[in-house]
């Protein structure tokens, strides 16, 4: 009897210490460092932060960035999982399509979008042949912030809304027909049917897609490196850069300890206020 | 089967015991020289130090070398320990010229004038002085680095009234900061777009020609002066000469690749980042002297030397192998692989015509221009980077966002000296 009780925890036993060596060994360092001054507590490195002349624009531009590009994603997603969600020809090609920047990483993305928006990049040299320009268009400089702002939305719009799109496309799928079908009978329209049935029932795929981007949004950085560099400064960006140039370990963790921060608030928020509602509800 | 598996076993343990040197084949014991460096760490570096350049080395003297690529900070760490202990396993340490002025300051380096003379070659007298350091041969130059300007040799057609080609090749009085911003606008009217360049994206080394470049050509100094009315002067300029470098410049961690795409006709960069560029087109880019300002043309030399540690445990081996990095051959071979610039004479000599020597005749007419003002990279070990970023935030305040030069120079000053006074080095 003994024995089998331990069987459980033996079970999660590598998974533990699998958390406590690579998250939980570098999260007490991270709290040293930021909370300790030669050794001595203090919050010193938390002064020197937040007067970093980074910070708070690092801070804005994050929120931002998420604020603009999740809730795009989100709405993009499920206009076009419902357009998926029906049978017709090429279907298949389509799906591939949609899916294929899932395959590519950040850096790779920030790459080809350089390479596209550059002054002599493919869309420049597109529009100078088609003689609708006579002159590049810049995108990239710290005078075209807000341009590299937007490159920077539509490269990640581009990567990352198929991750959603794949989320919400399975949701769409295990929506039982038979709602659907009984509320036709009743004579529901499809803008009745959308809103009553499955919008509802799609909410807990949508609150798992939102907490997912969410929570890499507040990690956004290769992209933005490789697009604007320090133009448009983001959290773990300059957590980076700090590490790597400027060589102060004890910043670097603060930035990596306000995106955690950042991410465990907006997790509860969403969980909090987007219960999952169910329609048939257990005893 | 079974004895096919015999076989290779036993063949596998006798090329271990060989090659583990249990067994040597030649039966006499071989040395192998520890030899720490900050400098050659990337990996494509290191691969050419450790598979090409050391090799000849071991097989000219049959003397081993343990090649350790370190960062400043755990070199010292690491030596420091060893002098306290007594146990010295280091034999040679590259390191750039402030590191071995703070090593040479703490007694840990031996005075190399007691050792034989190295023949055949003639290092470069500004660099000989340097090694010289409270009276002591604290290092043997080791190799160079330099940051100059490149231009496409199109922009000549554009040169403002009154600057020959000659006098930008040369380096004269009048290849001043004036001139390079008359040239720009030029440059900027016949084009259409701005034509100027530099590294100013985050990894980029645009702050080196702040602090390094145009601070002392119009101050005299690095960062003593760094709220003077020169320096405000120097800020007025910089924000007149703007609109004509190419917005993109804040993204540009190196200049090879906006030169070759044509995207700039002038640029300045560090002579490594800018050779891709000149191997890829000789015909097109020439090397130039910097402008100079009006307290004369400030430029950067980065200095790297070689020394023995006090105690070091193989110090003749050490020193053969100093002897073999600085003889001219060696040098070549390293200006050709990583773009490092030689410290004696005799090297520029057997440059191959081409690229390489486009370079380095650009290298040699800033170093010997009449008004130099050399300077050096303050050592600030790991408070470098700190120093970087109150140069790149002045910048993107006054230039980029329009702030005024006076205020924001008065405030960033008390921590830039600070950062000095922390660390114990003279304010430069």
């Amino acid at each position: 009897m003994k024995r089998r009780s331990l069987v459980p925890y033996l079970l999660i036993l590598p998974a533990f210490a699998y958390l406590l060596f690579f998250v939980g060994y570098p999260l007490v360092q991270a709290l040293y460092l930021a909370f300790t001054q030669n050794g001595a507590l203090s919050l010193e490195v938390w002064r020197r932060t937040f007067s970093d002349y980074y910070f708070w624009s690092a801070f804005k531009y994050t929120i931002l960035l998420a604020g603009i590009i999740v809730p795009t994603q989100v709405a993009l997603a499920v206009v076009l999982a419902l357009l998926m969600n029906r049978v017709f020809k090429g279907k298949d090609a389509a799906l591939y399509a949609l899916i294929i920047p899932l395959t590519i990483s950040d850096v790779a993305a920030g790459l080809i979008w350089y390479s596209m928006l550059s002054p002599y990049g493919f869309i420049n040299k597109l529009l100078m042949n088609l003689g609708l320009i006579s002159q590049p268009i810049y995108v990239f400089g710290y005078e075209y912030r807000m341009r590299e702002f937007f490159a920077i939305v539509i490269a990640e719009l581009w990567r990352s809304t198929a991750i959603v799109f794949v989320i919400i496309l399975a949701g769409l799928q295990m929506i039982s027909k038979e709602y659907i079908e009984a509320a036709e009978v009743f004579g529901a329209s499809y803008w009745t049917r959308l809103r009553r049935i499955v919008l509802p029932l799609l909410k807990p795929s949508i609150q798992s897609a939102l907490i997912i981007r969410t929570l890499f949004a507040m990690q956004i950085f290769g992209i933005v490196w490789i697009l604007a560099g320090r133009d448009i400064p983001v959290l773990a960006g300059e957590g980076y850069y700090q590490l790597t140039e400027i060589k102060d370990a004890g910043v670097a963790s603060v930035y990596a300890l306000v995106i955690a921060g950042l991410s465990i608030l907006l997790g509860a928020l969403y969980i909090k206020f987007l219960r999952a509602e169910y329609l048939e509800v257990g005893e | 089967m079974r004895r096919l598996f015999g076989v290779l076993l036993a063949a596998v343990v006798l090329f271990a015991v060989v090659s583990s040197g249990c067994i040597s084949p030649g039966g006499e014991e071989k040395v192998t020289v520890t030899f720490l460096s900050t400098q050659l760490n990337p990996p494509e570096e290191r691969a050419f130090v450790q598979e090409d350049l050391l090799k000849g080395f071991t097989s000219d003297t049959n003397i081993e070398v343990n090649f350790v690529p370190i960062s400043y900070t755990d070199m010292v760490t690491r030596l420091e320990g060893e002098m306290q202990t007594g146990k010295v396993t280091i034999d040679v340490i590259g390191d750039l010229h402030g590191g071995m002025d703070y090593m040479s300051s703490k007694g840990w380096l031996e005075d190399l004038s007691t050792m034989p003379k190295l023949e055949g070659r003639t290092f470069i007298s500004t660099f000989e002085q340097y090694s010289y350091i409270r009276g002591q041969k604290a290092y043997v130059p080791w190799m160079s680095a330099t940051y100059v300007m490149v231009v496409n040799k199109e922009a000549f057609q554009y040169l403002p009234e009154g600057l020959t080609e000659e006098d930008v090749m040369k380096g004269t009085d009048k290849w001043t900061y004036d001139a390079l911003l008359q040239w720009a606008k030029n440059l900027k009217e016949a084009k259409g777009q701005p034509e100027l360049g530099f590294p100013a994206g985050p990894k980029g080394l645009f702050v080196r020609f702040l602090h390094g470049y145009i601070y002392p050509s119009y101050t005299g100094y690095q960062a003593k002066e760094f709220d003077s009315p020169e320096a405000v002067e120097m800020w007025d300029y910089l924000k007149e000469l703007w609109p004509y470098v190419h917005p993109s410049s804040t993204t540009w961690d190196a200049m090879a690749d906006p030169l070759l795409k044509g995207e700039v006709l002038i640029a300045w960069d560090h002579t490594a980042r800018i050779k891709n560029a000149i191997e890829t087109k000789p015909d097109q880019f020439v090397v130039v002297p910097v402008p100079r300002g009006p307290k004369g043309r400030g430029f950067i030399v980065v200095l790297a030397g070689l020394a023995i540690p006090k105690g070091a445990p193989h110090k003749d081996e050490a020193w053969k192998l100093i002897d073999y990095l600085t003889k001219p051959d060696t040098q070549v071979k390293v200006l050709e692989k990583v773009g490092f610039f030689p410290t004696v004479e005799e090297a520029s000599g057997k440059l191959p015509e081409g690229p390489l020597k486009i370079l380095a005749e650009g290298v040699q007419a800033q170093a010997s221009t009449e008004d130099a003002l050399v300077v050096m990279i303050p050592n600030l070990g790991d408070k470098g980077g700190q120093f970087k970023e109150y140069y790149k935030q002045a910048f993107e305040r006054i230039v980029l966002n329009n702030e005024d030069p006076a205020t924001v120079t008065k405030e960033i000053k008390p921590d830039l000296i600070k950062l000095f006074e922390d660390v114990g080095v003279p304010v430069p």
